[in-house]
């Protein structure tokens, strides 16, 4: 199998590394080879988080090199511009719209980007580019915190991701906090479908 | 934590996914280690905290020491009754630790002892990032260095072993993308602790007195030798790739990236793998660099491994050619070390292309990068910190020094506070605020947190009275060790074994170490806070004033397990945009949409700080005035 490489990009406290640790538990669950990085941020909430998690018989660094992401999935749109690095033309962007301003913003009373102006940066580096409602999707599954949840069922959906979406559902069966597992897999499966609909849509 | 139960499992061959400090645990499990203790620190906080929700259950003992000296004396008296230990810290710590650690190398262990250091590269959450391995050198102790989780988990059954075979202390050295990368494991058998230990006086041994430690020093230096005959044969230590091109010679993370780097300009790259790299194994070396024209040493930080290989070719293979960092400038001695730098630096060596135009994706991203508004990491919504600096920044002003310390307050040098003039490691705050006040005879408010003022404060508190330095102490209380993930600590009155204990108060041991002015003030409470601070400010001597308040993340969590809803406040229709909360708080929960302010309901924790401060009475919530 070629290496796939796969970008987690958003905010403390959205789920973002748990969402990364579902992915390589699931991978090696299938018997694959993955890495899975992590950067803990200073302070508990409210920074920049990245997690790169690289799938594959090849795969020895910890960090996705320059426009060699399969996936850029952005938890966040700003968060999703900052990682672009890791995008080329051969990359998708998976992007959720729900936006989470920075304090700056406010302190310098500018406004937040429209989603053109984002989608226009994003096409800087790639046209391969799915939106996905994840706040409304994970609201409509029982709680507006299982946006992780729909990202990694958008995932599943991306043509050429290794990894099945049965999987998925097993590693977060197991990964995340009993109580909220039902309403998790609800979302991951809203995500997923959203995809596909986009993907036969085009 | 729902990997703790996977780490129990008894399940030799099983596979599963783990980060790296994790199977640092694992490894712990299967080596049958009986006592661990550590202080928080990350790269390395994982190891202490998946041992502490398991500890008792396996049977070791595992405790927070107070901090990384401490943890190391604790170890080593354990390890010097024969019973299993391992110690773990982040790099810094180890400078703490040192003093003990370098002797302890004269006197040795029984039971096998490993010092865990885990380097941070690139100072992701560090104040620096000092390469560790030249303890090694420094002390003359083993050490050795994996890549990758696996390696991680049987380096560390592999380290208590020599450990025990040569009586010494063994260092595992990893750094952030070892320790927070999570890759598969494969599992090995448990072994059971064994806790009960026996002491034995020997005096020769023990007791580093000069007459002792003259000839305790030439033991260790035999034990040296026997450890780089163990090098020699180490299975970690091994040619993984043989090619003619070129040799590469590489540890750590930095291994990773050469084999991707190699694979990526199609080099037909020799690599000789260190995983052990104190003593270095001289004659695999020495072969190695026989059989390739040129050699590359490919490693992050310093020059560790290309000084230690250029003076071995220089006696056993002189006419070798070998790259790396030193004088050639192929890699930089600072920050992490990526397949992207050591592409670059291995594609200069061999003059074959990079297939990826860097520079033109770096001028792209540039590109849509510029204005983008940062979001570095800032103080929660409701966090007790925010509360403290609004009352030291009112107080205090321009017109106060402040020397800052380590732990989530450091961010208060951001704005809108500006409170942290000055800070380098744990506990200096004190000690560096009475230099300042002694030559500038300026206001003086060092901050420092619970933790870190008993890891490192007390002295420095002492010194201030016993010098009488007119310095306030502010230690910002929020009951925990919140940086590194809340662990417990002796002001909070649990332990890493999670049991009650006897809980220390911070104002006790301030009075007990004579300082006449202390007090204890809710920092939510801003208009008698404030009173305090200008109080304290006004003695001849040191004032300790402690703000007290849980950690609003603890605190929400507290909230949510007894089903006490968080009303969150609200803006009422008496707001006249005036931005003050924005200005005076830098809150992530109040927010500015097309000019108006709001709150972020899922954001706010309802601490009530913006509705103290909002001149206009325009915040509606509850408040602890």
């Amino acid at each position: 199998m070629r290496e796939f490489n796969i970008v987690l990009a958003g905010v403390g406290g959205q789920g973002t590394l748990l969402a990364a640790e579902v992915i390589g538990t699931a991978a090696v669950k299938e018997g694959l080879n993955a890495r899975v990085s992590e950067i803990h941020g200073m302070a508990q909430r409210g920074g920049a988080v990245v997690s790169d998690v690289r799938i594959g018989d090849g795969v020895f660094a910890s960090t996705i090199l320059e426009g060699q992401a399969d996936v850029l999935l952005g938890f966040e749109p700003l968060e999703t511009v900052r990682n672009l690095r890791s995008a080329s033309e051969k990359t998708l962007v998976v992007m959720n719209t729900q936006r989470i301003p920075p304090t700056e913003l406010a302190a310098r009373n500018t406004a937040y980007p429209t989603v053109e102006e984002v989608l226009a940066k994003i096409h800087v580096f790639t046209s391969k580019v799915i939106v996905v409602e994840a706040a409304e999707l994970a609201r409509k599954a029982g709680s507006r915190l299982a946006q992780n949840s729909v990202l990694l069922g958008a995932l599943a959906a991306v043509e050429g991701f290794p990894v099945k979406a049965e999987s998925l559902v097993e590693a977060l069966r197991e990964l995340f906090p009993k109580k909220h597992v039902e309403v998790n897999v609800r979302a991951f499966e809203l995500g997923r479908d959203s995809v596909r609909k986009e993907r036969d849509r085009v | 934590m729902p990997y703790t139960k996977v780490l129990l499992q008894d399940a030799p061959e099983k596979r599963v996914l783990l980060l790296g400090n994790e199977a640092i645990a694992r490894g712990i499990l299967e080596a049958g280690v009986s006592v661990v203790t550590t202080y928080p620190g990350t790269p390395a906080s994982e190891i202490g905290d998946s041992i502490s929700e398991i500890a008792s259950q396996v049977g070791l003992y595992m405790e927070y020491s107070v901090n990384e000296m401490v943890a190391v004396e604790v170890a080593a008296g354990a390890a010097n009754c024969g019973v299993r230990a391992l110690t773990a810290m982040k790099h810094v710590g180890l400078n703490v630790a040192a003093d003990m650690v370098i002797t302890l190398a004269y006197t040795g262990v029984r039971g096998g002892y490993v010092i865990v250091t885990a380097d941070d590269p690139e100072c992701y959450s560090s104040q620096n990032e000092q390469d560790n391995r030249f303890y090694a050198l420094l002390a003359n102790l083993p050490c050795l260095e994996p890549s990758n989780a696996q390696e991680a988990k049987e380096m560390t059954v592999y380290a208590v072993e020599i450990s025990e075979k040569l009586e010494l202390p063994v260092l595992l050295r990893t750094t952030t993308r070892v320790s927070h990368t999570r890759g598969p494991v494969t599992y090995g058998e448990l072994r059971k602790p064994n806790l009960k230990g026996d002491f034995a006086r020997d005096l020769k041994r023990l007791v580093m007195v000069p007459a002792n430690s003259r000839p305790k020093h030439e033991v260790l230096l035999n034990q040296a030798t026997k450890a780089r005959e163990i090098s020699e044969e180490s299975p970690f230590n091994k040619v993984v790739r043989s090619g003619t091109e070129i040799g590469i010679i590489s540890s750590s993370s930095a291994y990773n990236c050469a084999v991707e780097a190699a694979s990526l300009l199609g080099l037909e790259a020799g690599v000789l793998k260190l995983g052990m790299t104190h003593p270095l194994p001289e004659k695999m070396i020495t072969e190695f660099l026989k059989a390739h024209d040129r050699v590359v040493v490919v490693e992050e930080l310093e020059p560790y491994l290309e000084m230690q290989i250029k003076a071995i070719a220089k006696d056993y293979a002189p006419s070798a050619v070998i790259h790396g960092k030193m004088n050639g400038q192929y890699f930089p001695k600072e920050g992490e070390l990526t397949t992207r730098l050591v592409a670059t630096g291995l594609s200069e060596i061999t003059n074959k292309k990079l297939p990826i135009n860097f520079r033109r994706i770096d001028e792209k991203y540039s590109g849509v990068v510029k204005g983008l508004p940062s979001r570095p990491p800032v103080l929660c919504a409701g966090c007790p910190h925010r509360a403290s600096f609004y009352v030291i920044k009112k107080v205090g002003g321009e017109r106060a020094v402040y020397p800052d310390d380590i732990g989530c307050y450091a961010l208060g040098i951001a704005p809108p506070f500006g409170v942290g003039d000055i800070m380098i490691c744990m506990g200096a705050s004190i000690g560096i605020g009475q230099g300042i006040s002694k030559v500038t005879g300026r206001d003086t408010i060092a901050t420092i947190g619970d933790s870190t003022f008993f890891h490192a404060g007390i002295p420095g508190l002492v010194n201030a009275v016993y010098n009488n330095s007119r310095i306030v102490v502010a230690v910002l209380d929020n009951l925990a060790t919140a940086m590194t993930g809340h662990q417990p600590h002796p002001g909070t009155g649990m332990t890493g074994m999670q049991s009650q204990t006897e809980r220390i108060l911070i104002e006790k041991v301030a009075e007990g170490c004579g300082v006449k002015y202390v007090k204890v003030v809710n920092p939510f409470r801003t208009t008698e806070a404030a009173a305090t601070l200008k109080e304290a400010l006004q003695q001849p001597g040191p004032a300790v004033l402690v703000f007290r308040a849980p950690c609003t993340l603890m605190n929400a969590r507290e909230k949510k397990r007894k089903g006490v809803d968080i009303k969150p406040s609200r803006i009422s229709e008496k707001c006249t945009n005036c931005m003050a909360c924005i200005r005076l708080l830098g809150c992530p929960a109040i927010v500015v949409e097309e000019g108006t302010v709001r709150i972020d309901e899922n954001s706010c924790s309802a601490c009530g700080l913006c509705v103290s401060v909002c001149p206009f009475g325009a915040i509606e919530g509850s408040c602890q005035e």
